[in-house]
């Protein structure tokens, strides 16, 4: 498990970290979202070892992290960045075996990678000469070469289309056992909100909210929307419920009494046609803003 | 899990920045012409000295052909050619035509030397002692002497105190040849460093690799793989040399340089070193391939400086220069070639450079570690000294 505890960083009189504390589980995706500047990036290269932390540590399996645990650590950093010259099946060998592969099992790791993203064929190309998307590709398969035990990703989908976005997701989770704690950073929420288990939200360099995507966003709702054929306005007399909102055939409403929803389904039912009754769930953008307004 | 083969991650940084460089075709391209100019320089003084062949003398009896045939072989190498001439016209014919670069007639009471409008020194006192000594012998044979008996008791040998130097012209343009080398070594590989890490920082690269190894790994294996190209580079250039000086008969030059070479190797890495860090900081300082020429001025400067001084300083100026550090690897190497410098003068200088190295070194790692990952503009060296790490 990777934990931050007591994150701290400053730059000169600006405070960019105060206090960061929370964990990454094994096996789970935690989605690390918050507006720009709110210190993500800056987290995520204290974790990387690439930046000094003013204050606060973080641990790897209850132990402080080492830079020799670190090195097995995979990690796309927010600025991109490969060797552009250089072919990019020997670019993943050397990354591999930077991160301690040995030459062979860097090799085979690299071409099954490239076979895997579909890039077999491009092998011997520079890096320069491949499209964007696929110098995107490429650069995940470095974050991916090691066989990491953990992954921190900054802002890993940004830039690319829906379909490769999809690509990519499929290939975390095949890389991806279930003993490895992954960490992305990302402004898609909804893209967010589908692929991570948890969540850690970050305004101004504090934790706001952090838990589990159902907790936050799904959890158990007390508020239903009903849409009838009729006027719904005779849900204002309705004992148990708190109307929020009635316009029309539509209505909004806090159930106050358990089971009471059960009741006015009924009622609703017998007063004439229902084209809509659900539970109103709340959408992660708006925990998102909640938290960080 | 994961196979943990590679405690060396700096072997691994040297092994790239070494392949990387040999499928360089500016690399490559500037080695060859480095090479060929070498070879040119080599061979082409062995051709104007007049090695292309025997100069052709002219002679119309047998005892001129006997006198030609000695100064042949007194000189050596090629020698002189004998063409033979019916008549006297006949062999002014061919001086004037320029057949001959001279020709050798019978006097009044010896020989004549004709040329056309002068003749060549070398080729008149050649034929003037080998007229002298076959005339000798002849004379001597008629007195009842040997040639042997003849010469007896006049041999004359030559010995030296102090054997030596080169000739000073050759001692001068070897000590600017070496002087030369590591100037140009150290400027083309110290800005081949700068640019690649400078590189590292603009394709941002550097965060992948800062995050993977340590950064003080980065610099050794960058210091290590730059030091391997420069002296195969050197070792190239000099065997190319070397043959050069064999097929054009020039061996002897080898004598005197060869045991000054491996103290030019010793100044050479420990002088490259100590700049290769200064270098690698020039690279980190910059975060575009444009700043280069601003942070690298202090570099270039350190080489400049040294290398005008020990090429054109009088003598005893060149002597403190060769115990200043990165001066010594240019000056040193040059004064063992030219005068006879006694042992604890290299020794002391390479003591001193090997502790400015580790002193360059090591302020250069700190430098390195706190400006790389400095990515947002180009930093001073006085703003990096006071940079905290981290």
């Amino acid at each position: 498990m990777l934990r931050v505890a007591g994150l701290t960083r400053r730059f000169g009189a600006q405070l960019a970290l105060d206090d960061v504390t929370f964990e990454v589980v094994p096996g789970r995706m935690t989605g690390f979202v918050g507006a720009n500047g709110a210190g993500k990036t800056t987290a995520m290269r204290i974790i990387l070892g690439v930046l000094a932390a003013s204050a606060g540590e973080v641990r790897w399996n209850d132990e402080l992290l080492t830079q020799e645990v670190r090195r097995d650590f995979g990690y796309m950093p927010e600025e991109r960045g490969l060797y552009p010259k250089m072919k990019i099946r020997d670019q993943l060998v050397f990354f591999g075996r930077l991160h301690g592969l040995a030459s062979d099992r860097a090799a085979e790791r690299t071409d099954k990678l490239l076979e895997r993203l579909g890039l077999a064929e491009r092998a011997t190309d520079v890096l320069e000469a491949l499209s964007l998307g696929n110098q995107q590709r490429v650069q995940i398969a470095a974050a991916l070469v090691h066989e990491p035990i953990a992954l921190v990703l900054d802002e890993p989908f940004s830039g690319l289309d829906p379909l490769a976005v999809d690509a990519m997701v499929d290939l975390l989770r095949e890389e991806v056992t279930s003993e490895v704690p992954v960490l992305f950073s990302s402004h898609q929420l909804d893209l967010v909100e589908r692929l991570c288990d948890d969540l850690v939200v970050l305004s101004r360099g504090t934790v706001v909210a952090a838990g589990s995507v159902a907790d936050l966003a799904a959890g158990p709702t007390t508020t239903y929307r009903l849409v009838v054929d009729g006027d719904a306005g005779w849900l204002r007399d309705v004992r148990g419920i708190k109307v929020r909102d009635v316009a029309g055939g539509t209505a909004l409403f806090d159930v106050e009494d358990g089971a009471a929803e059960q009741q006015i389904l009924q009622q609703a039912i017998s007063r004439g046609q229902v084209l809509e009754f659900a539970p109103e769930r709340v959408a992660l953008s708006d925990v998102f803003r909640e938290a960080t307004r | 899990m994961n196979d943990r083969t590679l405690d060396r991650p700096w072997m691994l940084i040297a092994q790239r920045e070494v392949s990387t460089k040999l499928r360089d075709k500016t690399f490559l391209g500037s080695t060859a012409v480095m090479l060929l100019i070498v070879l040119v320089a080599v061979i082409i003084p062995a051709i104007l000295a007049g090695r292309g062949g025997a100069d052709k003398i002219a002679v119309i009896d047998d005892l001129g052909a006997q006198v030609v045939q000695q100064a042949s072989t007194t000189k050596g190498g090629d020698g002189y050619e004998v063409t033979r001439a019916a008549d006297r016209p006949a062999a002014e014919q061919l001086v004037t035509d320029g057949d001959v670069k001279a020709a050798l007639l019978p006097g009044t009471d010896g020989y004549v030397v004709l040329g056309k409008d002068r003749v060549d020194s070398g080729i008149e006192g050649a034929l003037r002692e080998a007229a002298s000594s076959v005339g000798m012998e002849q004379n001597a044979a008629k007195a009842g002497l040997t040639p042997t008996e003849l010469r007896a008791g006049t041999k004359v040998e030559l010995e030296l105190l102090k054997p030596g130097p080169l000739p000073d012209l050759v001692s001068q343009f070897v000590n600017i040849g070496l002087a030369l080398v590591f100037y140009m070594t150290a400027l083309g590989f110290g800005m081949m460093i700068a640019q690649s890490v400078v590189q590292e920082k603009e394709s941002r690269v550097v965060e992948i690799l800062a995050a993977a190894v340590p950064i003080r790994s980065l610099l050794w294996g960058k210091v290590l793989g730059s030091t391997v190209l420069a002296l195969s580079q050197i070792v190239v250039i000099s065997a190319a040399s070397l043959i050069g000086l064999l097929i054009t008969d020039q061996a002897d030059i080898l004598e005197v340089v060869a045991p000054v070479a491996g103290w030019f190797v010793v100044f050479f890495v420990l002088g490259f070193v100590a700049l290769a860090g200064l270098w690698a900081v020039a690279g980190s300082l910059a975060t575009r391939q444009e700043d280069l020429g601003s942070t690298t001025l202090p570099g270039q400067m350190i080489l400049m400086i040294p290398f005008f001084f020990s090429v054109f300083a009088g003598s005893s100026a060149k002597t403190v220069a060769s115990f200043v550090p990165i001066a010594s690897s240019m000056a040193m190497p040059g004064r063992m070639l030219t005068e006879h410098v006694p042992l604890w003068q290299p020794l002391a200088a390479i003591v001193i450079l090997l502790a400015a190295t580790v002193l360059i070194v090591r302020l250069g790692a700190r430098l390195y570690e706190r400006t790389l990952l400095q990515t947002g503009r180009r930093l001073g060296y006085r703003e990096a000294i006071a940079l905290k790490a981290g």
